[in-house]
This record gives C-alpha cells, structure tokens and sequence, in this order.
C-alpha cells in the first residue's frame, strides 16, 4: 500500500533532471493536478452541504449545539490553529534559520493552567457567546461596543490576509495557465469559502475540519518522508545542516529579523494569550464541546501531542529546502526567495497528482482558518449588534430570523474580507501584513480579557483605558521607538525600518496592562457591576449559573440503554428508571447528556437534556421527548448513552 | 556564529525562567481560585498534567539542544 501510495506521490522522473521552477510550472499544465485539486474542493463542499442540515438553530450554527467530543473538536483545533500562512510563512522561516521556525508552536503551554481552569469554565458555565458579550456582563455595553470594534477589525482583516495568502500560493501556478491575477484568484478563492461556511454553519466547519486537520498532518508529515527519501535518509539529512540550523531556539538577541526574546513576548505571551483567550474561532470551538471537561481534553492533546506534530509538517520544507539546496544548488538555490520555498520543494518532490494533493492540503489549511473566522464575524455581528439593537427596539424576532440573518452576514463578511485582501496585497509581504495586525491591535484586547478574567478589582474605567489610551500609547511606540521601545529591547540590535517587529510587543503589552492596572487603581469598582461567575474567583457561581442550582459532584456512570420517544413528556425532558438514576448519580431536574451510543460519531447526534425526578419503571429504557428526540438527531432502533452534566 | 552559551542556552533559561514565572504565577492563582477544588479527582489530575506539561516541552526542547550540539 505504502509502494502504491509513494507510486502515485513521489517524482517518478530522475529527481536531479528537474528544477524546482520547472517542476512548479509542470505540474500546472497536468490534468492531474487539476482533477486532485477540484476534487478535493467538491469533497469539502460534500461535506459542508451534508452537515449544514444538522442545524436547527443560531446555536448550531455558531456552536454547534455544545455536544461534540474532545477528539473532533481537537482535529478541528489543529485545521483552525495551522492557519492558512503557516506552510508558506513557517517553510519561509526554516529555511533561513532551521529548527528554530518550531518555536512559535511549542510555547503555548506557559498560559493553559489558566485557560483551562479559568477562561474555559467561565465561556462555558455562563453560556458567553461571544467575547463582547462577556465584556458587556463583566463591565458595560459601552465596554462591550469597543470590544466588539476591535474584535471585527481583527477578524476582517485575518480573513483578508487568509484570502491573499492562498491567492499568493496559487498565483505561480493558475497565472501561467489561466491568465488570472492576485485579485482574480482571490475572487475565486472568497466564493468557495463564502458558499461553503454561508450554508455549513459551525458543525459542518468542525467536522469538515476533522478531515482537513487528518489532511495537513499528514501531508506535512508525508513530505518530510519524502524529503528524507530523496536526500537519502535522515543521517544525510543531519549531516547536511549546519550546526546552528539544529537548534530548536534561535539566536538570544542578535538579530533584529529573528530573535529569540522578540519572539518570546510577541508569541510565547501575547500570541498564546491571544490565541488562546480572545480568538473567537477557538472559544466557539470549545463551546462546540460537550462539556468543561472535553474541552480541557481537546486544548492538551491539542497543546502537548499535535502542536509539535504540527510544526514539524509546517516547517519541515524550509529544512528540507536548505538541506536540498546545499547538496545540490542546482536544484534548488540557496538564494531561493524564502516566501517561495514551500511550493517549489513539493513540486521537487511530488508528482503532478502529489503536488495537486499538497496544494488541496494547504487549501484545506486557508479554508478552515477563513471559515472559522466568517462564522466567528457572523457570530459576533448577530450575537453583540444586531440583537441588541433589534432588542432595544422592542423587536423580538424568532431564531429563524437570526439564522437568515446569518448567511447575509457570513456572505457580506466574504465580501469585505476580499476588498481586506485587496488592502494586504500593497504590503511587501504577508510578514508585513500579519505582524501589522498581530502588533497593533492584540494587545490591547489581550489585556482586557486577560485582567477582566483574573482580577476583581479591575475596573470598567480601566477596560475603557485599556482599550483606548492602551491604543494611543501603540502608536507613539510605533512613531517613537528609541523613545518607547528600545528601553525594553533586550539588547536586540537600535531600529533600521521595522526592526522592533517583535519585542515592539513587550512595549504594547505593558502599555495595555499598566494603563488598565494604573486606571483601575485609582478609580471605584461600582456595586450595580456584578461579576459573580464571570472571574476565576467565583466560578462556583458560574457552575451554579450553567446548572440552574446547587451543582451534583457525585460520581456516576454513563449508562447505555435503548429509547422511545414519549410526546407526553414536557419539553427539554428524559425520562429513566429508578436503577438507571441511581446509575447515573444523578437527582430530578439534573443535567444529563445524551448520546448515539456510537462513539466514533463524536456527538453528532447528541444533545443535553433535564432528567425527570419521577422515574418509570419499564426497565432499561429512556423516554425522550420530541423536541429532544428532534434535537438530538436519534435515529429509531440506536441505543443511546445517557451521562449526568454536572 | 559560534554556538557559544549565550548562543545555545540563553535562550532556553529564558524560556522556562520567564515563561516559568507565568507559568508558576498562573498555578498559584489557580490553587487559590475557586477555579481549582482540591476535593474534586478530575481537578488534582488536571492540576498534574499542568506540571507534566511544562516538563514535557522542557525536555523535548532540551533533548533538542543536546542533540543539535552533540550529533554531528
């Protein structure tokens, strides 16, 4: 099988007869390279469409009905959290300065304990969904109106530079063929994504993400193979490195285009607290999780097991680039521009049929980051403007409504990111673009939720600060940087044009922090701003809140058992047995979830329910009411698992 | 470059030095929480894994550097 598969994916011709370039144009011209790549598209639309009917409401479609397992929300993580510039930026980073392109994946782990105890039970237990929407019950509407500009601002332009990027990845090969430019390829790039997350909504993102995280790993690990086979194993491969290229951490400070402590503050702190407390994305992923606890089980195996995996398939072309270009330059030069190293290394490496595969792979990475950002717009549009403002007026309008207006906004979002794309195109380079984004508007959200979350006494006074002053301070760092910067610059080296790119952070960070921390020492904490449940310090409140009353912690077991549906039953109910309440350790009117006994579905036909406190006594059987029965997506004649919440 | 200390070590003292002090501070605020209930299994297994995290990329970082400066 590994023969066939190798027979189809790795150059049949005499590697050293074809050029990188050549290799790049030829596999444009092949069928098969076409067929591989619109087939993979058809397969994610499939996909898309199959799932998009197992939305019933703005829940489903935005979270995906709380019900998934951590495995598939993991997988999903991985497709999101690689991002579509990852192969091209971090192959770029690796073959200018080896292991060291990893570091940005392997330090996340500084802030989880906070995360997972914190952040996660509070999103959860209190049912936030958005990040504005926690602003508003943690400080005010006006709060929650800054922090919701910034959020869209941030998210736009993400999907923008996710637009320009994979238009930048196929311009080499569609422009020679097809004649089209960057802003064609974008075009046609926006509709796909738009059409598909504009019918999936979030299960049909979650799950097609489960086939595109499986697809990444392995292509990026599979070219690794490749690369090894081709330079004759890995001891070749070692010996063809230079020293400094072996190590996992680069230089402390002394260069101004990749230092270690820039890099540490810019990603080890304000990018994993980004990433892991203010990316609307993920925390919809989480809310997607059947509970607390499986979202702490999808964020560790995310962070310790696929991360590293991760960084290897995203980098491991830049190393295999160097390694190739200093055994035989011919192929490929050392003076290849780094931006352009990914592409030309699989196209050395692969067939037409493989090459089209590793193009499928890195737009399978574009079309998860995009669409989980279109979908987090639409949520955040829906969830903290439009309702409100329709609220405000004395319109109720039904879920329906909400869901319509969804599609519009994930199609209008479409449309916006393209003209972003158009923006981020004039940039330089997509470094450029991102570090743009990553530098000037993180911190100041970063700051908010971080200080909102962990400290009591943080105040609405100092979120306003936080966000506004925290922003002006950004940008007399970036106008003065001798001023501002350098005195936080660990010694990396006095500014050229852009040198401060990534210890600029430290500066930008403790501008947001100290504005809140300084500001909310000197102002009052107002009675009327409750906060119970929405810091770590009181997330018993929060369990409280999530429950309805006090919460059960005694341990129980999932029980298996066959189920009828019973349109008697109120609604939201499931009846059991006495044995099987007993069982479940659970008390009248708790919590239960309830499950297709078959695990590898990973709760795609599942849904919460409330336990009635009379038990039947027909035996080993749940009875279901409609509304739950319709919920849940039981099929007739399947045992289901029934497990207390909490 | 030579791969003198500053050049290999440096940086991963700063790393665990600094990133430890987040980290330690992070699970110093945990335990005092009501985020962390010592009473409950599932939290103490978690608050474990947290621990075996730090040392997980610690050691797979460190192992990298031995490597890189011991494998030719």
């Amino acid at each position: 099988m590994l023969a066939s598969l190798l027979a189809f994916v790795q150059h049949a011709a005499d590697p050293t007869q074809v050029q990188a370039m050549t290799a790049t144009a030829a596999a444009g011209e092949s069928p098969i390279f076409w067929v591989i790549v619109i087939g993979y598209f058809m397969l994610v639309l499939g996909f898309g469409a199959y799932f998009a009917r197992f939305n019933r409401s703005t829940s489903d479609f935005f979270f995906g009905g709380r019900r998934f397992s951590w495995w598939l929300i993991t997988m999903s993580i991985v497709a999101t959290g690689v991002g579509s510039h990852s192969f091209l930026k971090y192959s770029s980073k690796g073959f200018e300065h080896g292991f060291s392109s990893s570091m940005t994946y392997m330090n996340d782990w500084f802030f989880v304990p906070l995360f997972m105890f914190g952040w996660l039970p509070i999103i959860y237990y209190m049912r936030v969904r958005s990040i504005p929407e926690y602003f508003e019950r943690r400080f005010n509407p006006q709060v929650r109106m800054l922090a919701t500009i910034a959020l869209l601002l941030f998210m736009l332009g993400y999907i923008g530079i996710g637009f320009v990027t994979m238009a930048k990845t196929l311009s080499p090969i569609l422009e020679p063929h097809l004649g089209w430019d960057l802003m064609t390829i974008t075009w046609v790039v926006a509709i796909v994504a738009g059409v598909y997350i504009t019918f999936g909504g979030q299960t049909a993102v979650i799950f097609t993400d489960l086939l595109q995280g499986f697809v990444l790993l392995f292509a990026g690990v599979f070219l690794f193979l490749l690369g090894l086979d081709f330079l004759g194993g890995f001891d070749a491969f070692w010996s063809l490195l230079p020293d400094e290229y072996k190590l996992p951490l680069a230089n402390f400070n002394d260069d101004p285009s990749f230092n270690f402590v820039g890099i540490f503050w810019q990603d080890a702190v304000a990018g994993s607290i980004g990433f892991l407390f203010m990316n609307q994305g993920l925390i919809m992923r989480f809310m997607a999780c059947r509970s607390v606890n499986e979202g702490r089980k999808a964020a560790a195996f995310n962070v310790l097991i696929a991360l590293p995996i991760s960084a290897i398939a995203v980098s491991n072309a830049g190393w295999i680039g160097r390694a190739i270009s200093t055994a035989q330059p011919d192929l490929l030069s050392p003076d290849t521009v780094p931006d352009e190293v990914f592409v030309k290394v699989t196209a050395l490496l692969t067939t037409p049929a493989g090459f089209g595969f590793f193009v499928a792979a890195v737009t399978a990475a574009l079309m998860s980051t995009v669409d989980t950002l279109i979908n987090a717009v639409a949520a955040v549009t829906i969830n903290d403007v439009y309702r409100p403002f329709k609220e405000r007026g004395g319109s109720r309008p039904n879920d329906k409504h909400y869901l319509r207006d969804a599609l519009v906004v994930s199609a209008i979002a479409t449309l916006i990111g393209v003209g972003a794309a158009w923006g981020f195109s004039q940039f330089e380079s997509l470094y450029e673009a991102h570090g743009f984004f990553q530098s000037t508007l993180t911190p100041p959200l970063v700051a908010a939720i971080f200080l909102a979350i962990f400290w009591k006494r943080f105040t609405t006074a100092g979120a306003v600060a936080t966000f506004i002053m925290g922003g002006v301070l950004i940008v007399l760092g970036n106008q003065w940087p001798t001023v501002f910067i350098e005195p936080l610059a660990h010694g990396v080296p006095a500014p050229g044009e852009g040198t401060y790119r990534y210890i600029g952070a430290l500066w930008n960070l403790v501008a947001c922090f100290g504005t809140g921390i300084l500001v909310s020492l000197f102002t009052r904490h107002h009675k009327s701003e409750s906060i119970d449940g929405l810091t770590m310090w009181s997330i018993e409140s929060a369990r409280r809140f999530f429950k309805g009353g006090e919460p059960n912690d005694r341990t129980g077991f999932a029980m298996k058992l066959r189920w009828e549906r019973l349109a008697e039953l109120p609604e939201g109910v499931v009846q059991v047995d006495r044995e099987t309440l007993k069982g479940l350790a659970a008390d009248g009117g708790e919590i239960v979830y309830v499950t297709d006994a078959r695990g590898w579905l990973g709760g795609l036909r599942s849904t919460h329910a409330k336990v009635m406190a009379e038990p039947h006594d027909h035996g080993e059987v749940v009875y279901v009411s409609s509304d739950v029965a319709d919920t849940g997506h039981f099929l007739p004649g399947r045992m289901l698992k029934v497990e207390k919440e909490m | 470059m030579p791969l003198d200390f500053d050049r290999v070590w440096l940086p991963y003292l700063y790393l665990y030095g600094v990133g430890g002090v987040f980290f330690l501070g992070g699970l110093w605020m945990v335990v005092r929480s009501e985020g962390f209930n010592k009473l409950r299994a599932s939290d103490r297994r978690w608050l474990a894994l947290m621990f075996f995290g730090f040392i997980w990329y610690a050691g797979l970082h460190g192992i990298g550097i031995l490597a890189a400066t011991s494998l030719s």
